[in-house]
């Protein structure tokens, strides 16, 4: 089960994809150190070695998960998806609450987020599933059955309250549909269908999620409340200008004015401190990773290896898209990590793997 | 295979748009967002500049500056807030309810000092400062503020300070006052608030989210307002005022040489400080609004004109003189009343004077001599003469507020009541009844041009402006016969010296006094009474006008108090 069959297929990973990778760590160590440079010493240092040595740990991970051959987490796809689901019921009884949500478990003394290993699961069940039925690709009913097999992920998810990554689910399972080749139109409809269905959900939000929304919609509606943040992540961004004000000199992000800036808006700091020419830099090495992406999927034969490389790509995308978009006030603010530079151990380690998912299947796409 | 490329394309899009709208709001917008997050961390902090002081002719503060302690709370640094409200209220003595009023408006602004007792005594201060170790949270702040040393005293004439008015804004700002600063709003606070108030200092301040001050960035020095050195003397002024008690009215010693006002004392007055400190609100709306309190604001002498009575029989004496009507031989026979048209006009005494010459009749103050005179020097060159001794007009002191008070004439009568003048009433205005108003700084000047022979002095009171002196001295010639001032000057010496005088109560052993009383009737109750004199008599120093609101016959407590201040400031050395 372990080990690589020959040397060829590690002639073929990726190493575009693991430059890109390593270098958007890199960098996001710097501006973590200035986002989190402002908290208190303690704090400070806790973060910088946590999150340094998770970094450490996911590239141990992704070599692992390349010693294995993806086939070997499909076969268990379903078996992790239960397993998942089963953490997320049990995050009710035993998760412990911040923030107002409960959204974090601990177990054997690591405390983790199950819903964002749920993105990583639900790609695999999801490529497992429908890999598995690839002649009926055009069946509206598969579709159907397989977007009622997310569901209980997704609403689980969903009532922690953890709005942002239950969406973050929906592009995976678009863009895993979408390369299966699911009828255009039906895929169109159903669409249709979630946006008429929203009055629902409005109803299932929590307060301070409707205030959001809300705030969203018009920022000027509590500027000093829920529009807060968004007014002054705008203002840390905008700021930044075509240079940026330089390294730990962000007035914005080092005088406080920005809320959650080492985590889910570690961009504004990007944007006021590296100007324009920063967050380019930053956008295009999350661009080469994706489209390196998108090639491994075309190259691979594999049907599982192609929804793999799918769902993981339209994850990416719509979450790099998501958090910059929320930062810069085009986007309601969702509770959005910015992967691979944002503060956080699960959306960490969860991106590694998925990144680690993602070189596997380019590295083992039949040759021709 | 085409889909893939719909996947590749959609994803590019997504990403170009999103970075094509970063470099919107980053380059386009970029100097407004840049300007939105300077304005977020600079704050100015204005620094007021100290007050020019007012001081005295010997340098005495009367309006100074002196560091307010306040006991403040920083209500992020409080443990217990409890605690602190007991101490804080066990060692100021205010009341627990109020400090926690202001605890509760602590909690909005954590880390900025805020207020709890405002003004609070030095070892109070010391006391809460050593609290401060075991209970962190408390503080003493200071901060400049006014101060009138000499509360009342010589409160009209200091005036107070105010919160900035709409319309003083509007005419202000362009010399940098901001909303909420503090402007005279009468007396000296106001006449010279471009010389008082300093010009303003800021200090630009790197802050944080939450308003804590990170590092300072520049500082403008403020420049302290200029002091201003005035003519008063403050202790005849205390004294003065202390004489008056709980009289109203107003005494002014003048300098009758240059016009130096010594003392200007008005009654009932108040405490400067009441505008000033918030806790003090309550006696701020007693002077405002108690009857009772009779307008302490008011200046009653410069603001207000009276009916002189009969200090103004000097004038007409003068009048007399001058025109050759009478001279100082000349005999006019009282037998207690005098009949002008078909009525009697009574003199003060029944029984008469009998025979008596113009000093007599000032000594006396007898009424029907002046009746006979009045009507023979005629009511023209009566408004002509007293024109001539400053009535009617403002005297040009400078302090706002002040009047011109009135001097009836002919015309004027005919102008407003459609009648003629009457010879009636040429015997009112002859023993200053009647129409003619004047104010108690008129008469005293009036005084000043018999003492020095004829010369209209300027009454001022500030002498200098920080080093510069200021020419305010303004002495004009009169074309008043100095013969004549001789013999009325005569008349007023044996007003208070001789036996029987009208004035004897002002006699003093001490200097020679002389002076003229007055009982003016007025139709609001009883009467006014007068006393305006000079001493000494060879080479007079001072001239003082003494006026009781209501109070009586002149010849009693108006001419006692003359005379106490006299003494006082011969006492004093002033003369």
């Amino acid at each position: 089960m372990i080990g690589l069959k020959n040397q060829a297929e590690m002639r073929h990973l990726d190493l575009v994809i693991l430059l890109c990778l390593v270098l958007v760590n890199l960098a996001g160590l710097i501006f973590l150190y200035s986002a989190s440079s402002s908290l208190d010493e303690a704090k400070f240092q806790a973060i910088m070695s946590k999150q340094s040595m998770l970094m450490f740990i996911g590239f141990v991970l992704i070599f692992i998960i390349l010693l294995i051959d993806y086939q070997r987490f499909i076969d268990s796809a379903y078996f992790l998806y239960v397993i998942n689901l089963f953490l997320l019921v049990l995050v009710f009884f035993a998760g412990s609450k911040r923030l107002g949500a409960q959204r974090w478990l601990s177990l054997f003394g690591f405390t983790f987020q199950p819903s964002e290993f749920m993105k990583i699961t639900l790609v695999l069940m999801l490529a497992s599933y429908f890999g598995a039925r690839k002649e009926h690709s055009k069946s509206t009913f598969l579709m159907i059955k397989g977007i009622l097999l997310v569901l209980p992920a997704f609403l689980l998810v969903a009532v922690q309250p953890d709005l942002g990554t239950a969406l973050m689910l929906l592009p995976i399972l678009l863009g895993v549909l979408f390369i299966f080749g699911t009828d255009i139109k039906a895929l169109l409809a159903t669409a249709f269908l979630g946006i008429l269905s929203t009055p629902i959900f409005w109803y299932l939000l929590k307060d301070y999620q409707r205030k959001r929304l809300l705030v969203f919609l018009n920022p000027n509606l509590d500027p000093l409340g829920a529009g807060y943040t968004i007014t002054q992540s705008k203002i840390a961004v905008g700021s930044g200008g075509l240079f940026g004000k330089g390294w730990l000199s962000g007035t914005q992000n080092q005088l406080n004015f920005l809320p959650e800036r080492h985590t889910d808006f570690v961009f504004s700091v990007v944007g006021e401190e590296w100007g324009f020419i920063g967050i380019s830099v930053v956008l295009l090495l999350y661009l080469i990773i994706i489209l390196r992406g998108v090639m491994i999927i075309s190259q691979t034969r594999d049907i599982y290896g192609k929804l793999i490389a799918a769902g993981v790509v339209c994850w990416f995308t719509f979450q790099i898209i998501i958090n910059v978009g929320m930062t810069i006030g085009i986007l309601p603010v969702v509770g959005l990590t910015l992967p691979f530079i944002s503060y956080g151990g699960s959306s960490l380690l969860v991106s590694m793997i998925a990144i680690g998912l993602l070189l596997n299947v380019g590295m083992r796409r039949p040759l021709f | 295979m085409n889909r893939i490329r719909i996947y590749a394309f959609s994803i590019v899009v997504l990403f170009v748009a999103v970075w094509l709208y970063l470099g919107y709001i980053q380059l386009i917008k970029g100097d407004d967002y840049r300007n939105l997050s300077e304005k977020n961390r600079l704050v100015i902090i204005p620094l007021t500049a100290p007050r020019g002081e007012i001081l005295d002719r010997n340098d005495v503060p009367i309006a100074d500056n002196r560091t307010w302690f306040d006991a403040s709370i920083i209500y992020s640094d409080a443990k217990d807030v409890n605690e602190i409200s007991d101490i804080v209220s066990k060692v100021t003595g205010a009341k627990k309810k109020e400090i926690a009023k202001k605890i509760i408006y602590a909690r909005n602004r954590p880390f900025s000092p805020v207020t709890m007792v405002e003004d609070i005594d030095r070892e109070q201060a010391i006391l809460l400062e050593q609290y401060n170790f075991d209970y962190p949270g408390i503080l003493v702040t200071t901060k400049p503020s006014r101060s009138y040393p000499y509360k009342k005293i010589a409160s009209t004439i200091i005036g107070y300070l105010g919160m900035i008015s709409e319309s003083e804004f509007t005419r202000y700002r362009t010399y940098g006052y901001r909303m909420n600063d503090l402007v005279g709003k009468s007396g000296l606070e106001k006449e010279y608030e471009s010389y008082l108030q300093g010009t303003k200092g800021g200090m630009q301040i790197e802050v944080d989210s939450l308003g804590r001050k990170k590092r300072i960035l520049t500082i403008f020095e403020p420049l302290p307002g200029k002091n201003i050195k005035t003519t008063l003397d403050v202790r005849l002024q205390k004294y003065c005022d202390e004489l008056m008690g709980n009289r109203k009215g107003s005494i002014i010693c003048l300098d009758p040489q240059t016009g130096e006002v010594l003392t200007l004392v008005s009654k009932p007055n108040f405490d400067p400080a009441i505008f000033i400190s918030p806790d003090k609100i309550k006696d701020l709306l007693h002077v405002l609004y108690n009857e009772e309190d009779n307008y302490p604001l008011l200046n009653r002498g410069i603001s207000c004109s009276y009916p002189p009575g009969s200090v103004f029989k000097c004038v007409l004496a003068t009048a007399a003189l001058e025109n050759g009507i009478i001279d100082e031989q000349d005999i006019f026979t009282c037998n207690g009343a005098y009949k002008v048209g078909r009525r009697y006009f009574h003199c003060w005494r029944e029984s008469g004077h009998g025979e008596v010459s113009i000093a007599e009749a000032i000594k006396y103050s007898c009424n029907v001599f002046f009746y006979q005179l009045g009507l023979r020097v005629g009511v023209d060159e009566i408004s002509k003469c007293a024109s001539r001794f400053g009535f009617g007009e403002k005297t040009g002191i400078d302090l706002p507020g002040e009047i011109p008070g009135f001097v009836p004439t002919r015309q004027w009568k005919r102008d407003t009541f459609h009648e003629k003048w009457y010879p009636g009433d040429t015997a009112n205005f002859s023993i200053g009844q009647g129409y003619l108003l004047v104010t108690p700084l008129q008469l005293v000047r009036m005084m000043a041009v018999i003492a020095n022979n004829g010369n209209l002095v300027r009454p001022y009171i500030v002498k200098s402006i920080e080093n510069l002196k200021i020419d305010s001295q303004k002495i004009s010639k009169t074309d008043i016969s100095p013969d004549a001032l001789a013999i009325v000057k005569e008349g007023l010496k044996k007003v208070v010296n001789d036996a029987r005088g009208t004035g004897m109560k002002a006699r003093s052993s001490d200097v020679v006094i002389s002076g003229k009383t007055g009982t003016a009737q007025n139709m609001l109750g009883k009467n006014h009474g007068w006393f305006s004199g000079f001493a000494p008599f060879d080479e007079p120093r001072i001239c003082v006008v003494v006026f009781v609101e209501f109070g009586g016959k002149g010849g009693l407590e108006a001419s006692i108090l003359a005379r106490k201040a006299i003494e006082k400031s011969k006492e004093l050395g002033i003369i």
